[in-house]
């Protein structure tokens, strides 16, 4: 079973690109934060402790984001097969047999993916080590290491990500008769995601007041659970704007980077404006890089996932533009009509990421400056807004472009 | 007489939004060492009773039996190891996997049922099929003919007591698709296995001992020893019924 997994996967590894690129770039980003805590076994106690709160605060929630790309582009990745997946199972594939072949070329792109991220989390680990002394938070004596625990977070969590991807997606593959999707996993998923949002957000206003600039750990992650609670509501949310729910995977990852972004660089605006003046812990600069290094890493991996859905869902309707343009449309209507779509999937997945970043906003202004709405400039909103809808501009137009250039022939 | 295959009042409704009925009570026997072709309009339902009866799919309601034990009293994974010992299935778009070359997609029910993938039998019945230069070879290199070829191969390799085709010459040149259904004929006569084939060319369906006709998910009358002249005239009926 395996080896016919492996065979296909050598057949066409270009569909895997998006699985193994979010897969690495997660793996090599896992390993530098947890070659800090390598680092810090042969380190002084103070370092040792700037170590540990860094790679803890920073992998914690890296994790969640690197399961949740690694499962979305794996799980686009099998469904465009499905045509494969049937004739395996008119050739009478099992149900457990398709899960097996499913898992394994999920475990087969992990391990290459998490191998060929080992000298990036080594170099990465470098450079967060540097910028954690140039702040004088460890000692300038401190050698780097990276050692088991960098391997096994790297491995460990894009391995056990990629069997649990793997198992998700073949269940619905693999089950007989017509399939439907069923939206009950997912709702329920949501509900807890939201329900810890709402849990984080609670804490920080109650708990945390006071707390200062700690009060960052739960503001934050209530941001990142909302985020990731309305992202798999995507299709709800679409057939409330009456578009086709087709395109909600489109939605999730603008909603994850509108919402997440949004809620980071505002929670860190509220903190510098309340810190003005006030004597800080000597790891606030610490924080403040580490904010703006996850909303980087967040535009990074949202771009893949983003750029990756929409040339799945453009070259799935190949044939859809092909009538369209065989009954007259000519380009510039098919490009101006996707273009709507695409704008009805920013504005969507932009407004919910909006309402996620409130779970993080709120409490975190109410917890630090004691004023629930920020007295923030809009412009960080509006540069996030624009970012989104330039990525998404970007993918659906480039791959519509190239789908329908050239004559009017229905294409097979 | 046994029958190779036998389905009782079966119904099946896609609910797709709006339901729809594809198979509404239908009853049929299909005697062992026989070649049956199925008829109708399109949209009849002739895809739908093909893959109940062949256990790809299951009814809404109603049993089928293949060689005498009831298919549909079993799960899924049951149903599958059942079906993957006693049918083989021909399909209209050959349903090869573009990864495995000629002989691997030969030998692939082989071994999904983990049965010893014998090279032997993989060639003997490539070579009977003009295939054997091309074993090595990856689908995408074969013409359409060949390709299907090679799915009638797969379909035969594991001797299976029944033959499931949906349209296997829908996609092919009239010469390819008389070969193919000459091989059919032949495995039925020559080798006693029983072949049940959905098709919508009366010239085809002349190649069968027995016609079924379908209209709107329901049996619609049955010629034996058929002509692709009466084929084509009882079909003409039921579409303007
Ligand atoms: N997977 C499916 N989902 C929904 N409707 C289907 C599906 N397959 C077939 N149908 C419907 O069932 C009816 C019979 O289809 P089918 O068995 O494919 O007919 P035929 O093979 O005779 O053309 C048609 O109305 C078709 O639209
Ligand atoms: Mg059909």
């Amino acid at each position: 079973m395996i080896a016919i997994a492996l065979r296909t996967l050598r057949h066409r590894p270009g569909g895997f690109a998006a699985t193994f690129l979010s897969a690495f770039l997660g793996a090599a980003l896992l390993m530098a934060f947890a070659s800090l805590l390598d680092t810090a076994a042969g380190a002084d106690e103070a370092s040792a402790e700037s170590l540990g709160t860094t790679a803890s605060v920073a992998g914690g929630w890296c994790l969640v984001i690197v399961v949740f790309a690694v499962t979305s582009t794996l799980s686009l990745a099998v469904r465009q097969r499905g045509d494969q997946f049937a004739v395996l199972r008119r050739a009478g594939a099992t149900g457990p047999q398709l899960r097996r072949m499913i898992v394994g070329e999920a475990v087969a792109v992990a391990v290459l993916a998490a191998g060929v991220a080992v000298p990036v989390g080594l170099a990465g680990g470098r450079v967060l080590l540097g910028l954690l002394k140039d702040t004088g938070q460890v000692a300038d004596g401190v050698g780097y290491a990276f050692g088991p625990v960098a391997l096994a977070a790297g491995f460990g969590v894009t391995l056990i990500g990629a069997v649990i991807a793997g198992f998700a997606t073949s269940r619905r593959t693999s089950r007989m008769g017509v399939k439907r999707e069923r939206p009950r996993a997912r709702r329920i998923a949501a509900g807890l995601f939201l329900g810890a949002a709402a849990g984080c957000a609670v804490l920080t206003a109650t708990v945390m007041d006071g707390k200062g600039i700690d009060a960052m750990q739960t503001a934050g992650q209530a941001g990142i659970w909302g985020s990731l609670g309305l992202a798999l509501l995507a299709p709800e949310l679409l057939r409330l704007t009456g578009t086709s729910v087709r395109l909600a995977s489109a939605v999730m990852p603008v909603t994850l980077f509108s919402g997440i972004a949004t809620g980071t660089v505002y929670m860190q605006g509220i903190e510098d404006d309340a810190a003005a003046g006030q004597i800080q812990p000597d790891y606030a600069r610490d924080i403040q890089t580490l904010n703006y290094v996850v909303v980087g890493m967040i535009t990074v991996f949202v771009a893949i996932m983003l750029v990756n859905t929409l040339i799945a869902a453009t070259v799935h309707r190949r044939r859809e533009f092909a009538q369209l343009r065989l009954a007259g449309a000519t380009r510039g209507q098919v490009t101006a009509m996707v273009a709507a779509e695409a704008l009805r999937v920013t504005v969507t997945g932009i407004l919910a990421g909006s309402a996620a970043s409130l779970f993080t906003i709120l409490p975190f202004g109410s917890a630090r400056a004691g004023e629930i709405w920020p007295s923030a400039s809009i412009a960080p909103y509006a540069v996030i807004a624009a970012i989104a809808v330039l990525l998404t501009a970007t993918a659906t137009l480039g791959t519509t472009r190239r789908s329908i250039r050239g004559p009017a022939l229905p294409q097979a | 007489m046994t029958d190779a295959v036998r389905v009782e009042s079966l119904y099946k409704t896609y609910d797709t939004g709006t339901p729809v009925t594809a198979l509404d009570g239908v009853s049929a026997a299909f005697e062992a060492g026989t070649f049956t072709a199925v008829m109708g309009p399109s949209g009849s339902g002739k895809s739908t009773l093909l893959q109940c009866a062949a256990g790809l799919d299951r009814p809404s309601a109603g049993r089928v039996f293949l060689g005498g034990a009831e298919l549909t009293a079993t799960g899924d994974t049951a149903m599958t190891k059942f079906r993957r010992e006693r049918a083989g299935f021909v399909f209209q778009d050959y349903n090869l996997l573009p990864a495995l070359t000629v002989e691997q997609n030969v030998v692939l029910p082989l071994r999904l049922a983990r049965r010893r993938a014998d090279r032997g039998r993989a060639r003997e019945v490539l070579g009977t099929l003009g295939l054997a230069e091309r074993a090595g070879e990856l689908p995408e290199r074969l013409s359409g003919g060949q390709r299907q070829r090679v799915a009638v191969a797969r379909a035969l390799v594991g001797r299976p007591a029944v033959i499931f085709a949906d349209e296997p010459t829908g996609a092919l040149d009239l010469r390819s698709a008389r070969e193919v259904l000459a091989l059919l004929r032949t495995t039925v006569r020559d080798f006693g296995r029983t072949v049940i084939m959905v098709t919508h060319d009366p010239m085809a369906a002349a190649y069968a001992d027995t016609v079924l006709f379908l209209a709107d998910g329901r049996l619609a009358g049955q010629l034996s020893a058929p002509t692709a002249e009466a084929v084509a005239a009882h079909l003409t009926e039921l579409v303007a019924a």
